[in-house]
């Protein structure tokens, strides 16, 4: 069985590495101490069982998984954190097993052994972090193309396009590709910055300049670096409502 | 309660001034050429029925409360009616008076003797009736000023509180659990490093307690605590956590709120430090300027962070605090430049 211990402590994935000795059987292929290297080693070595931090530099554990899973990986997963009330209700919820630091030799055996029957029939990611997110909206995306990893925080992001089962994500005058529906993705930004203006867009308040009509239900919106985008009636009643509000 | 009877203090004062309105009942009636004794006897007897009848006061006082809104007016009637009635008792008392004492000596001739006089006392009692009024209003006006003083008291004591639980907050429970955890790794590995660690966070812990006690404390003693918390983070964090001092020696005699700086650095670790791959130094500085204390905590964040939205609560925290004790005279100001979040206090030097 391959291991993955993923933590940015290097002490803390030291008491892991110490406990899984005792298990001949488990061979760590890789300690990461941040998101970005644990997506890249998973991608490398397909591990069956990660050990995952919460509270990481770059990407956190959420966003790691939510990543796997976007690749087509399923490993087992215990998560080993401090101390989060709001992601232990997450975790109880659906039964993903987790280790409280610090924890002794017996409970990391228990969860040790709770993954390893659990393996392949985990809630899925994304749920789980929009459980641990307690109806906040998102703070950032993170979009897997390739090898690469991008993290676009949400005042970086111009708009989202829908692409079949795919949205594209325009920032910073680029355009990536994420596997979502606009309709998740509209249910997990804050409703006040981003308005879904069209059955395929939503655009960021803060880019738009102008509603230009032309025709009788014929209406765009112009951004301020020029784009246009279309608006749809119910889109533009978004708009207003919003303005009447504001 | 009725007011006047609460106090044996007030209620001697009352009657102390219904003293001279017996002299003068008892002087108008001699200058209507009533002999002593019947000016006495009657001025006496009116004097005290009007002090425990006019009290009565009281009930319509409370009935009738002034409201600013409402003006004056609206109770007039109700005032002008009730001292009416208690002119018509009051004479009525004087009739009865003067009709049961009629048979001592000397006192034969009251009946006749108020007679033309009631006018005048009726128009008395409906002025001394609303005197007392007044003297009501007056009296349910001090006890509700007293109210709001202590009602004002107890929020001070409560806002005081809440400082109190907001510093103990303040004490975050990730760090204690990360701390317990890195001891924890270190029991096998290197014992006596554990051993350190463990003493560095009794000592955090301890020095946090006390200074949690003081409204102010000397910069020096609040360093001190810094210096232990981030020996601590140093341990968990090795490589990654670095920390620059710039402190000013004439600053460290300077008395501060206590646990001011602390959550500002745990911040800087938080949002900071522990969000980069490769760490970074978290810049503490501290001066004293034209009788002014300037701080500043410093450290690098990672560019795709989002951007923070408005003040975390360790930073609202502290403003709340600087701004009850100073006012307009703290300002605290946070923002990013060039990859460095950095936070500036700045305010006068309490005197002890």
């Amino acid at each position: 069985m391959k291991a993955l211990i993923v933590d940015d402590e290097d002490l803390a994935r030291a008491v892991v590495r110490e406990h899984l000795a005792t298990h001949p059987d488990i061979e760590i292929v890789a300690e990461c101490a941040n998101g970005f290297e644990a997506v890249k080693a998973a991608a490398q070595h397909q591990p069956d069982l990660v050990f995952l931090d919460i509270q990481m530099p770059r990407l956190d554990g959420f966003e790691v998984l939510e990543l796997l899973e976007a690749d087509g990986q399923r490993p087992a997963v215990v998560f080993v954190t401090a101390y989060d009330q709001h992601a232990l209700r997450a975790f109880e919820a659906q039964a993903v097993d987790y280790l409280l630091k610090p924890f002794s030799k017996e409970r990391f055996e228990a969860a040790l052994a709770k993954a390893r029957a659990l393996r392949g029939s985990r809630p899925a990611a994304t749920q789980l972090a929009a459980e641990n997110r307690q109806g906040r909206p998102l703070a950032r995306i993170v979009v897997k193309d390739g090898t690469k990893v991008t993290v676009i925080p949400l005042d970086r992001l111009d708009w989202v396009q829908a692409q079949d089962d795919y949205v594209l994500l325009r920032t910073e005058g680029k355009n990536l590709l994420k596997q979502q529906t606009l309709a998740s993705l509209e249910a997990q930004l804050d409703p006040a910055r981003f308005i879904r203006i069209h059955r395929s867009f939503i655009l960021n308040l803060d880019r738009l300049a102008k509603v230009e009509q032309d025709g009788k239900e014929h209406r765009e919106a112009v951004l301020r670096d020029g784009a246009r985008l279309p608006v749809s009636r119910a889109g533009y009643q978004r708009l207003r409502e919003l303005w009447e509000e504001a | 309660m009725h007011p006047l009877f609460a106090s044996r203090a007030r209620l001697g004062a009352y009657l102390l001034g219904w003293a001279p309105i017996v002299g003068l009942l008892a002087a108008l009636g001699t200058l209507q050429g009533w002999t002593w004794a019947e000016a006495l006897v009657l001025a006496l007897g009116l004097g005290l029925f009007g002090a425990f009848l006019f009290p009565t006061a009281w009930y319509l006082c409370r009935a009738l409360p002034l409201e600013p809104s409402r003006g004056v007016g609206a109770h007039a009637p109700a005032w002008i009616i009730a001292a009416v009635l208690m002119g018509g008792l009051w004479t009525g008392f004087a009739r009865f008076l003067a009709w049961s004492l009629q048979n001592l000596p000397g006192l034969h001739q009251l009946p006749i003797r108020i007679a033309p006089a009631m006018p005048v006392l009726a128009g008395l009692g409906i002025l001394l009736y609303l005197a007392v009024l007044t003297l009501h209003y007056l009296m349910a006006a001090m006890e509700r000023s007293r109210n709001a003083e202590r009602v004002e008291q107890e929020l001070r004591v409560l806002a005081r509180d809440a400082e109190l639980k907001a510093l103990r907050a303040q004490l975050n429970p990730h760090f204690l659990f990360n701390s317990l955890n890195s001891i924890s790794a270190l029991t096998t590995r290197d014992p006596g490093r554990a051993r350190d660690m463990c003493v560095l966070l009794s000592d955090f812990l301890r020095k946090s307690l006390k200074l949690g006690e003081h409204t102010s404390v000397k910069l020096s003693e609040e360093l001190d605590l810094l210096r232990n918390y981030l020996a601590i983070e140093q341990i968990r964090f090795g490589a990654r956590l670095a920390i620059q001092w710039e402190i000013s020696p004439e600053a460290e005699r300077a008395d501060i709120p206590a646990l001011l700086l602390q959550p500002l650095v745990e911040n800087a670790i938080k949002h900071g430090i522990a969000q980069l791959p490769e760490g970074g130094t978290i810049r503490l500085r501290a001066a004293l300027t034209a009788g002014r204390v300037e701080l500043r905590v410093e450290n690098p964040v990672d560019p795709d962070a989002p951007e923070p939205q408005g003040l975390g609560m360790g930073l609202r925290h502290v403003k709340q605090r600087l701004q009850g004790r100073f006012g307009n005279q703290a300002w605290v100001e946070a923002a990013i430049r060039e990859g460095q979040y950095r936070v500036d206090l700045c305010f006068p030097v309490e005197t002890p």
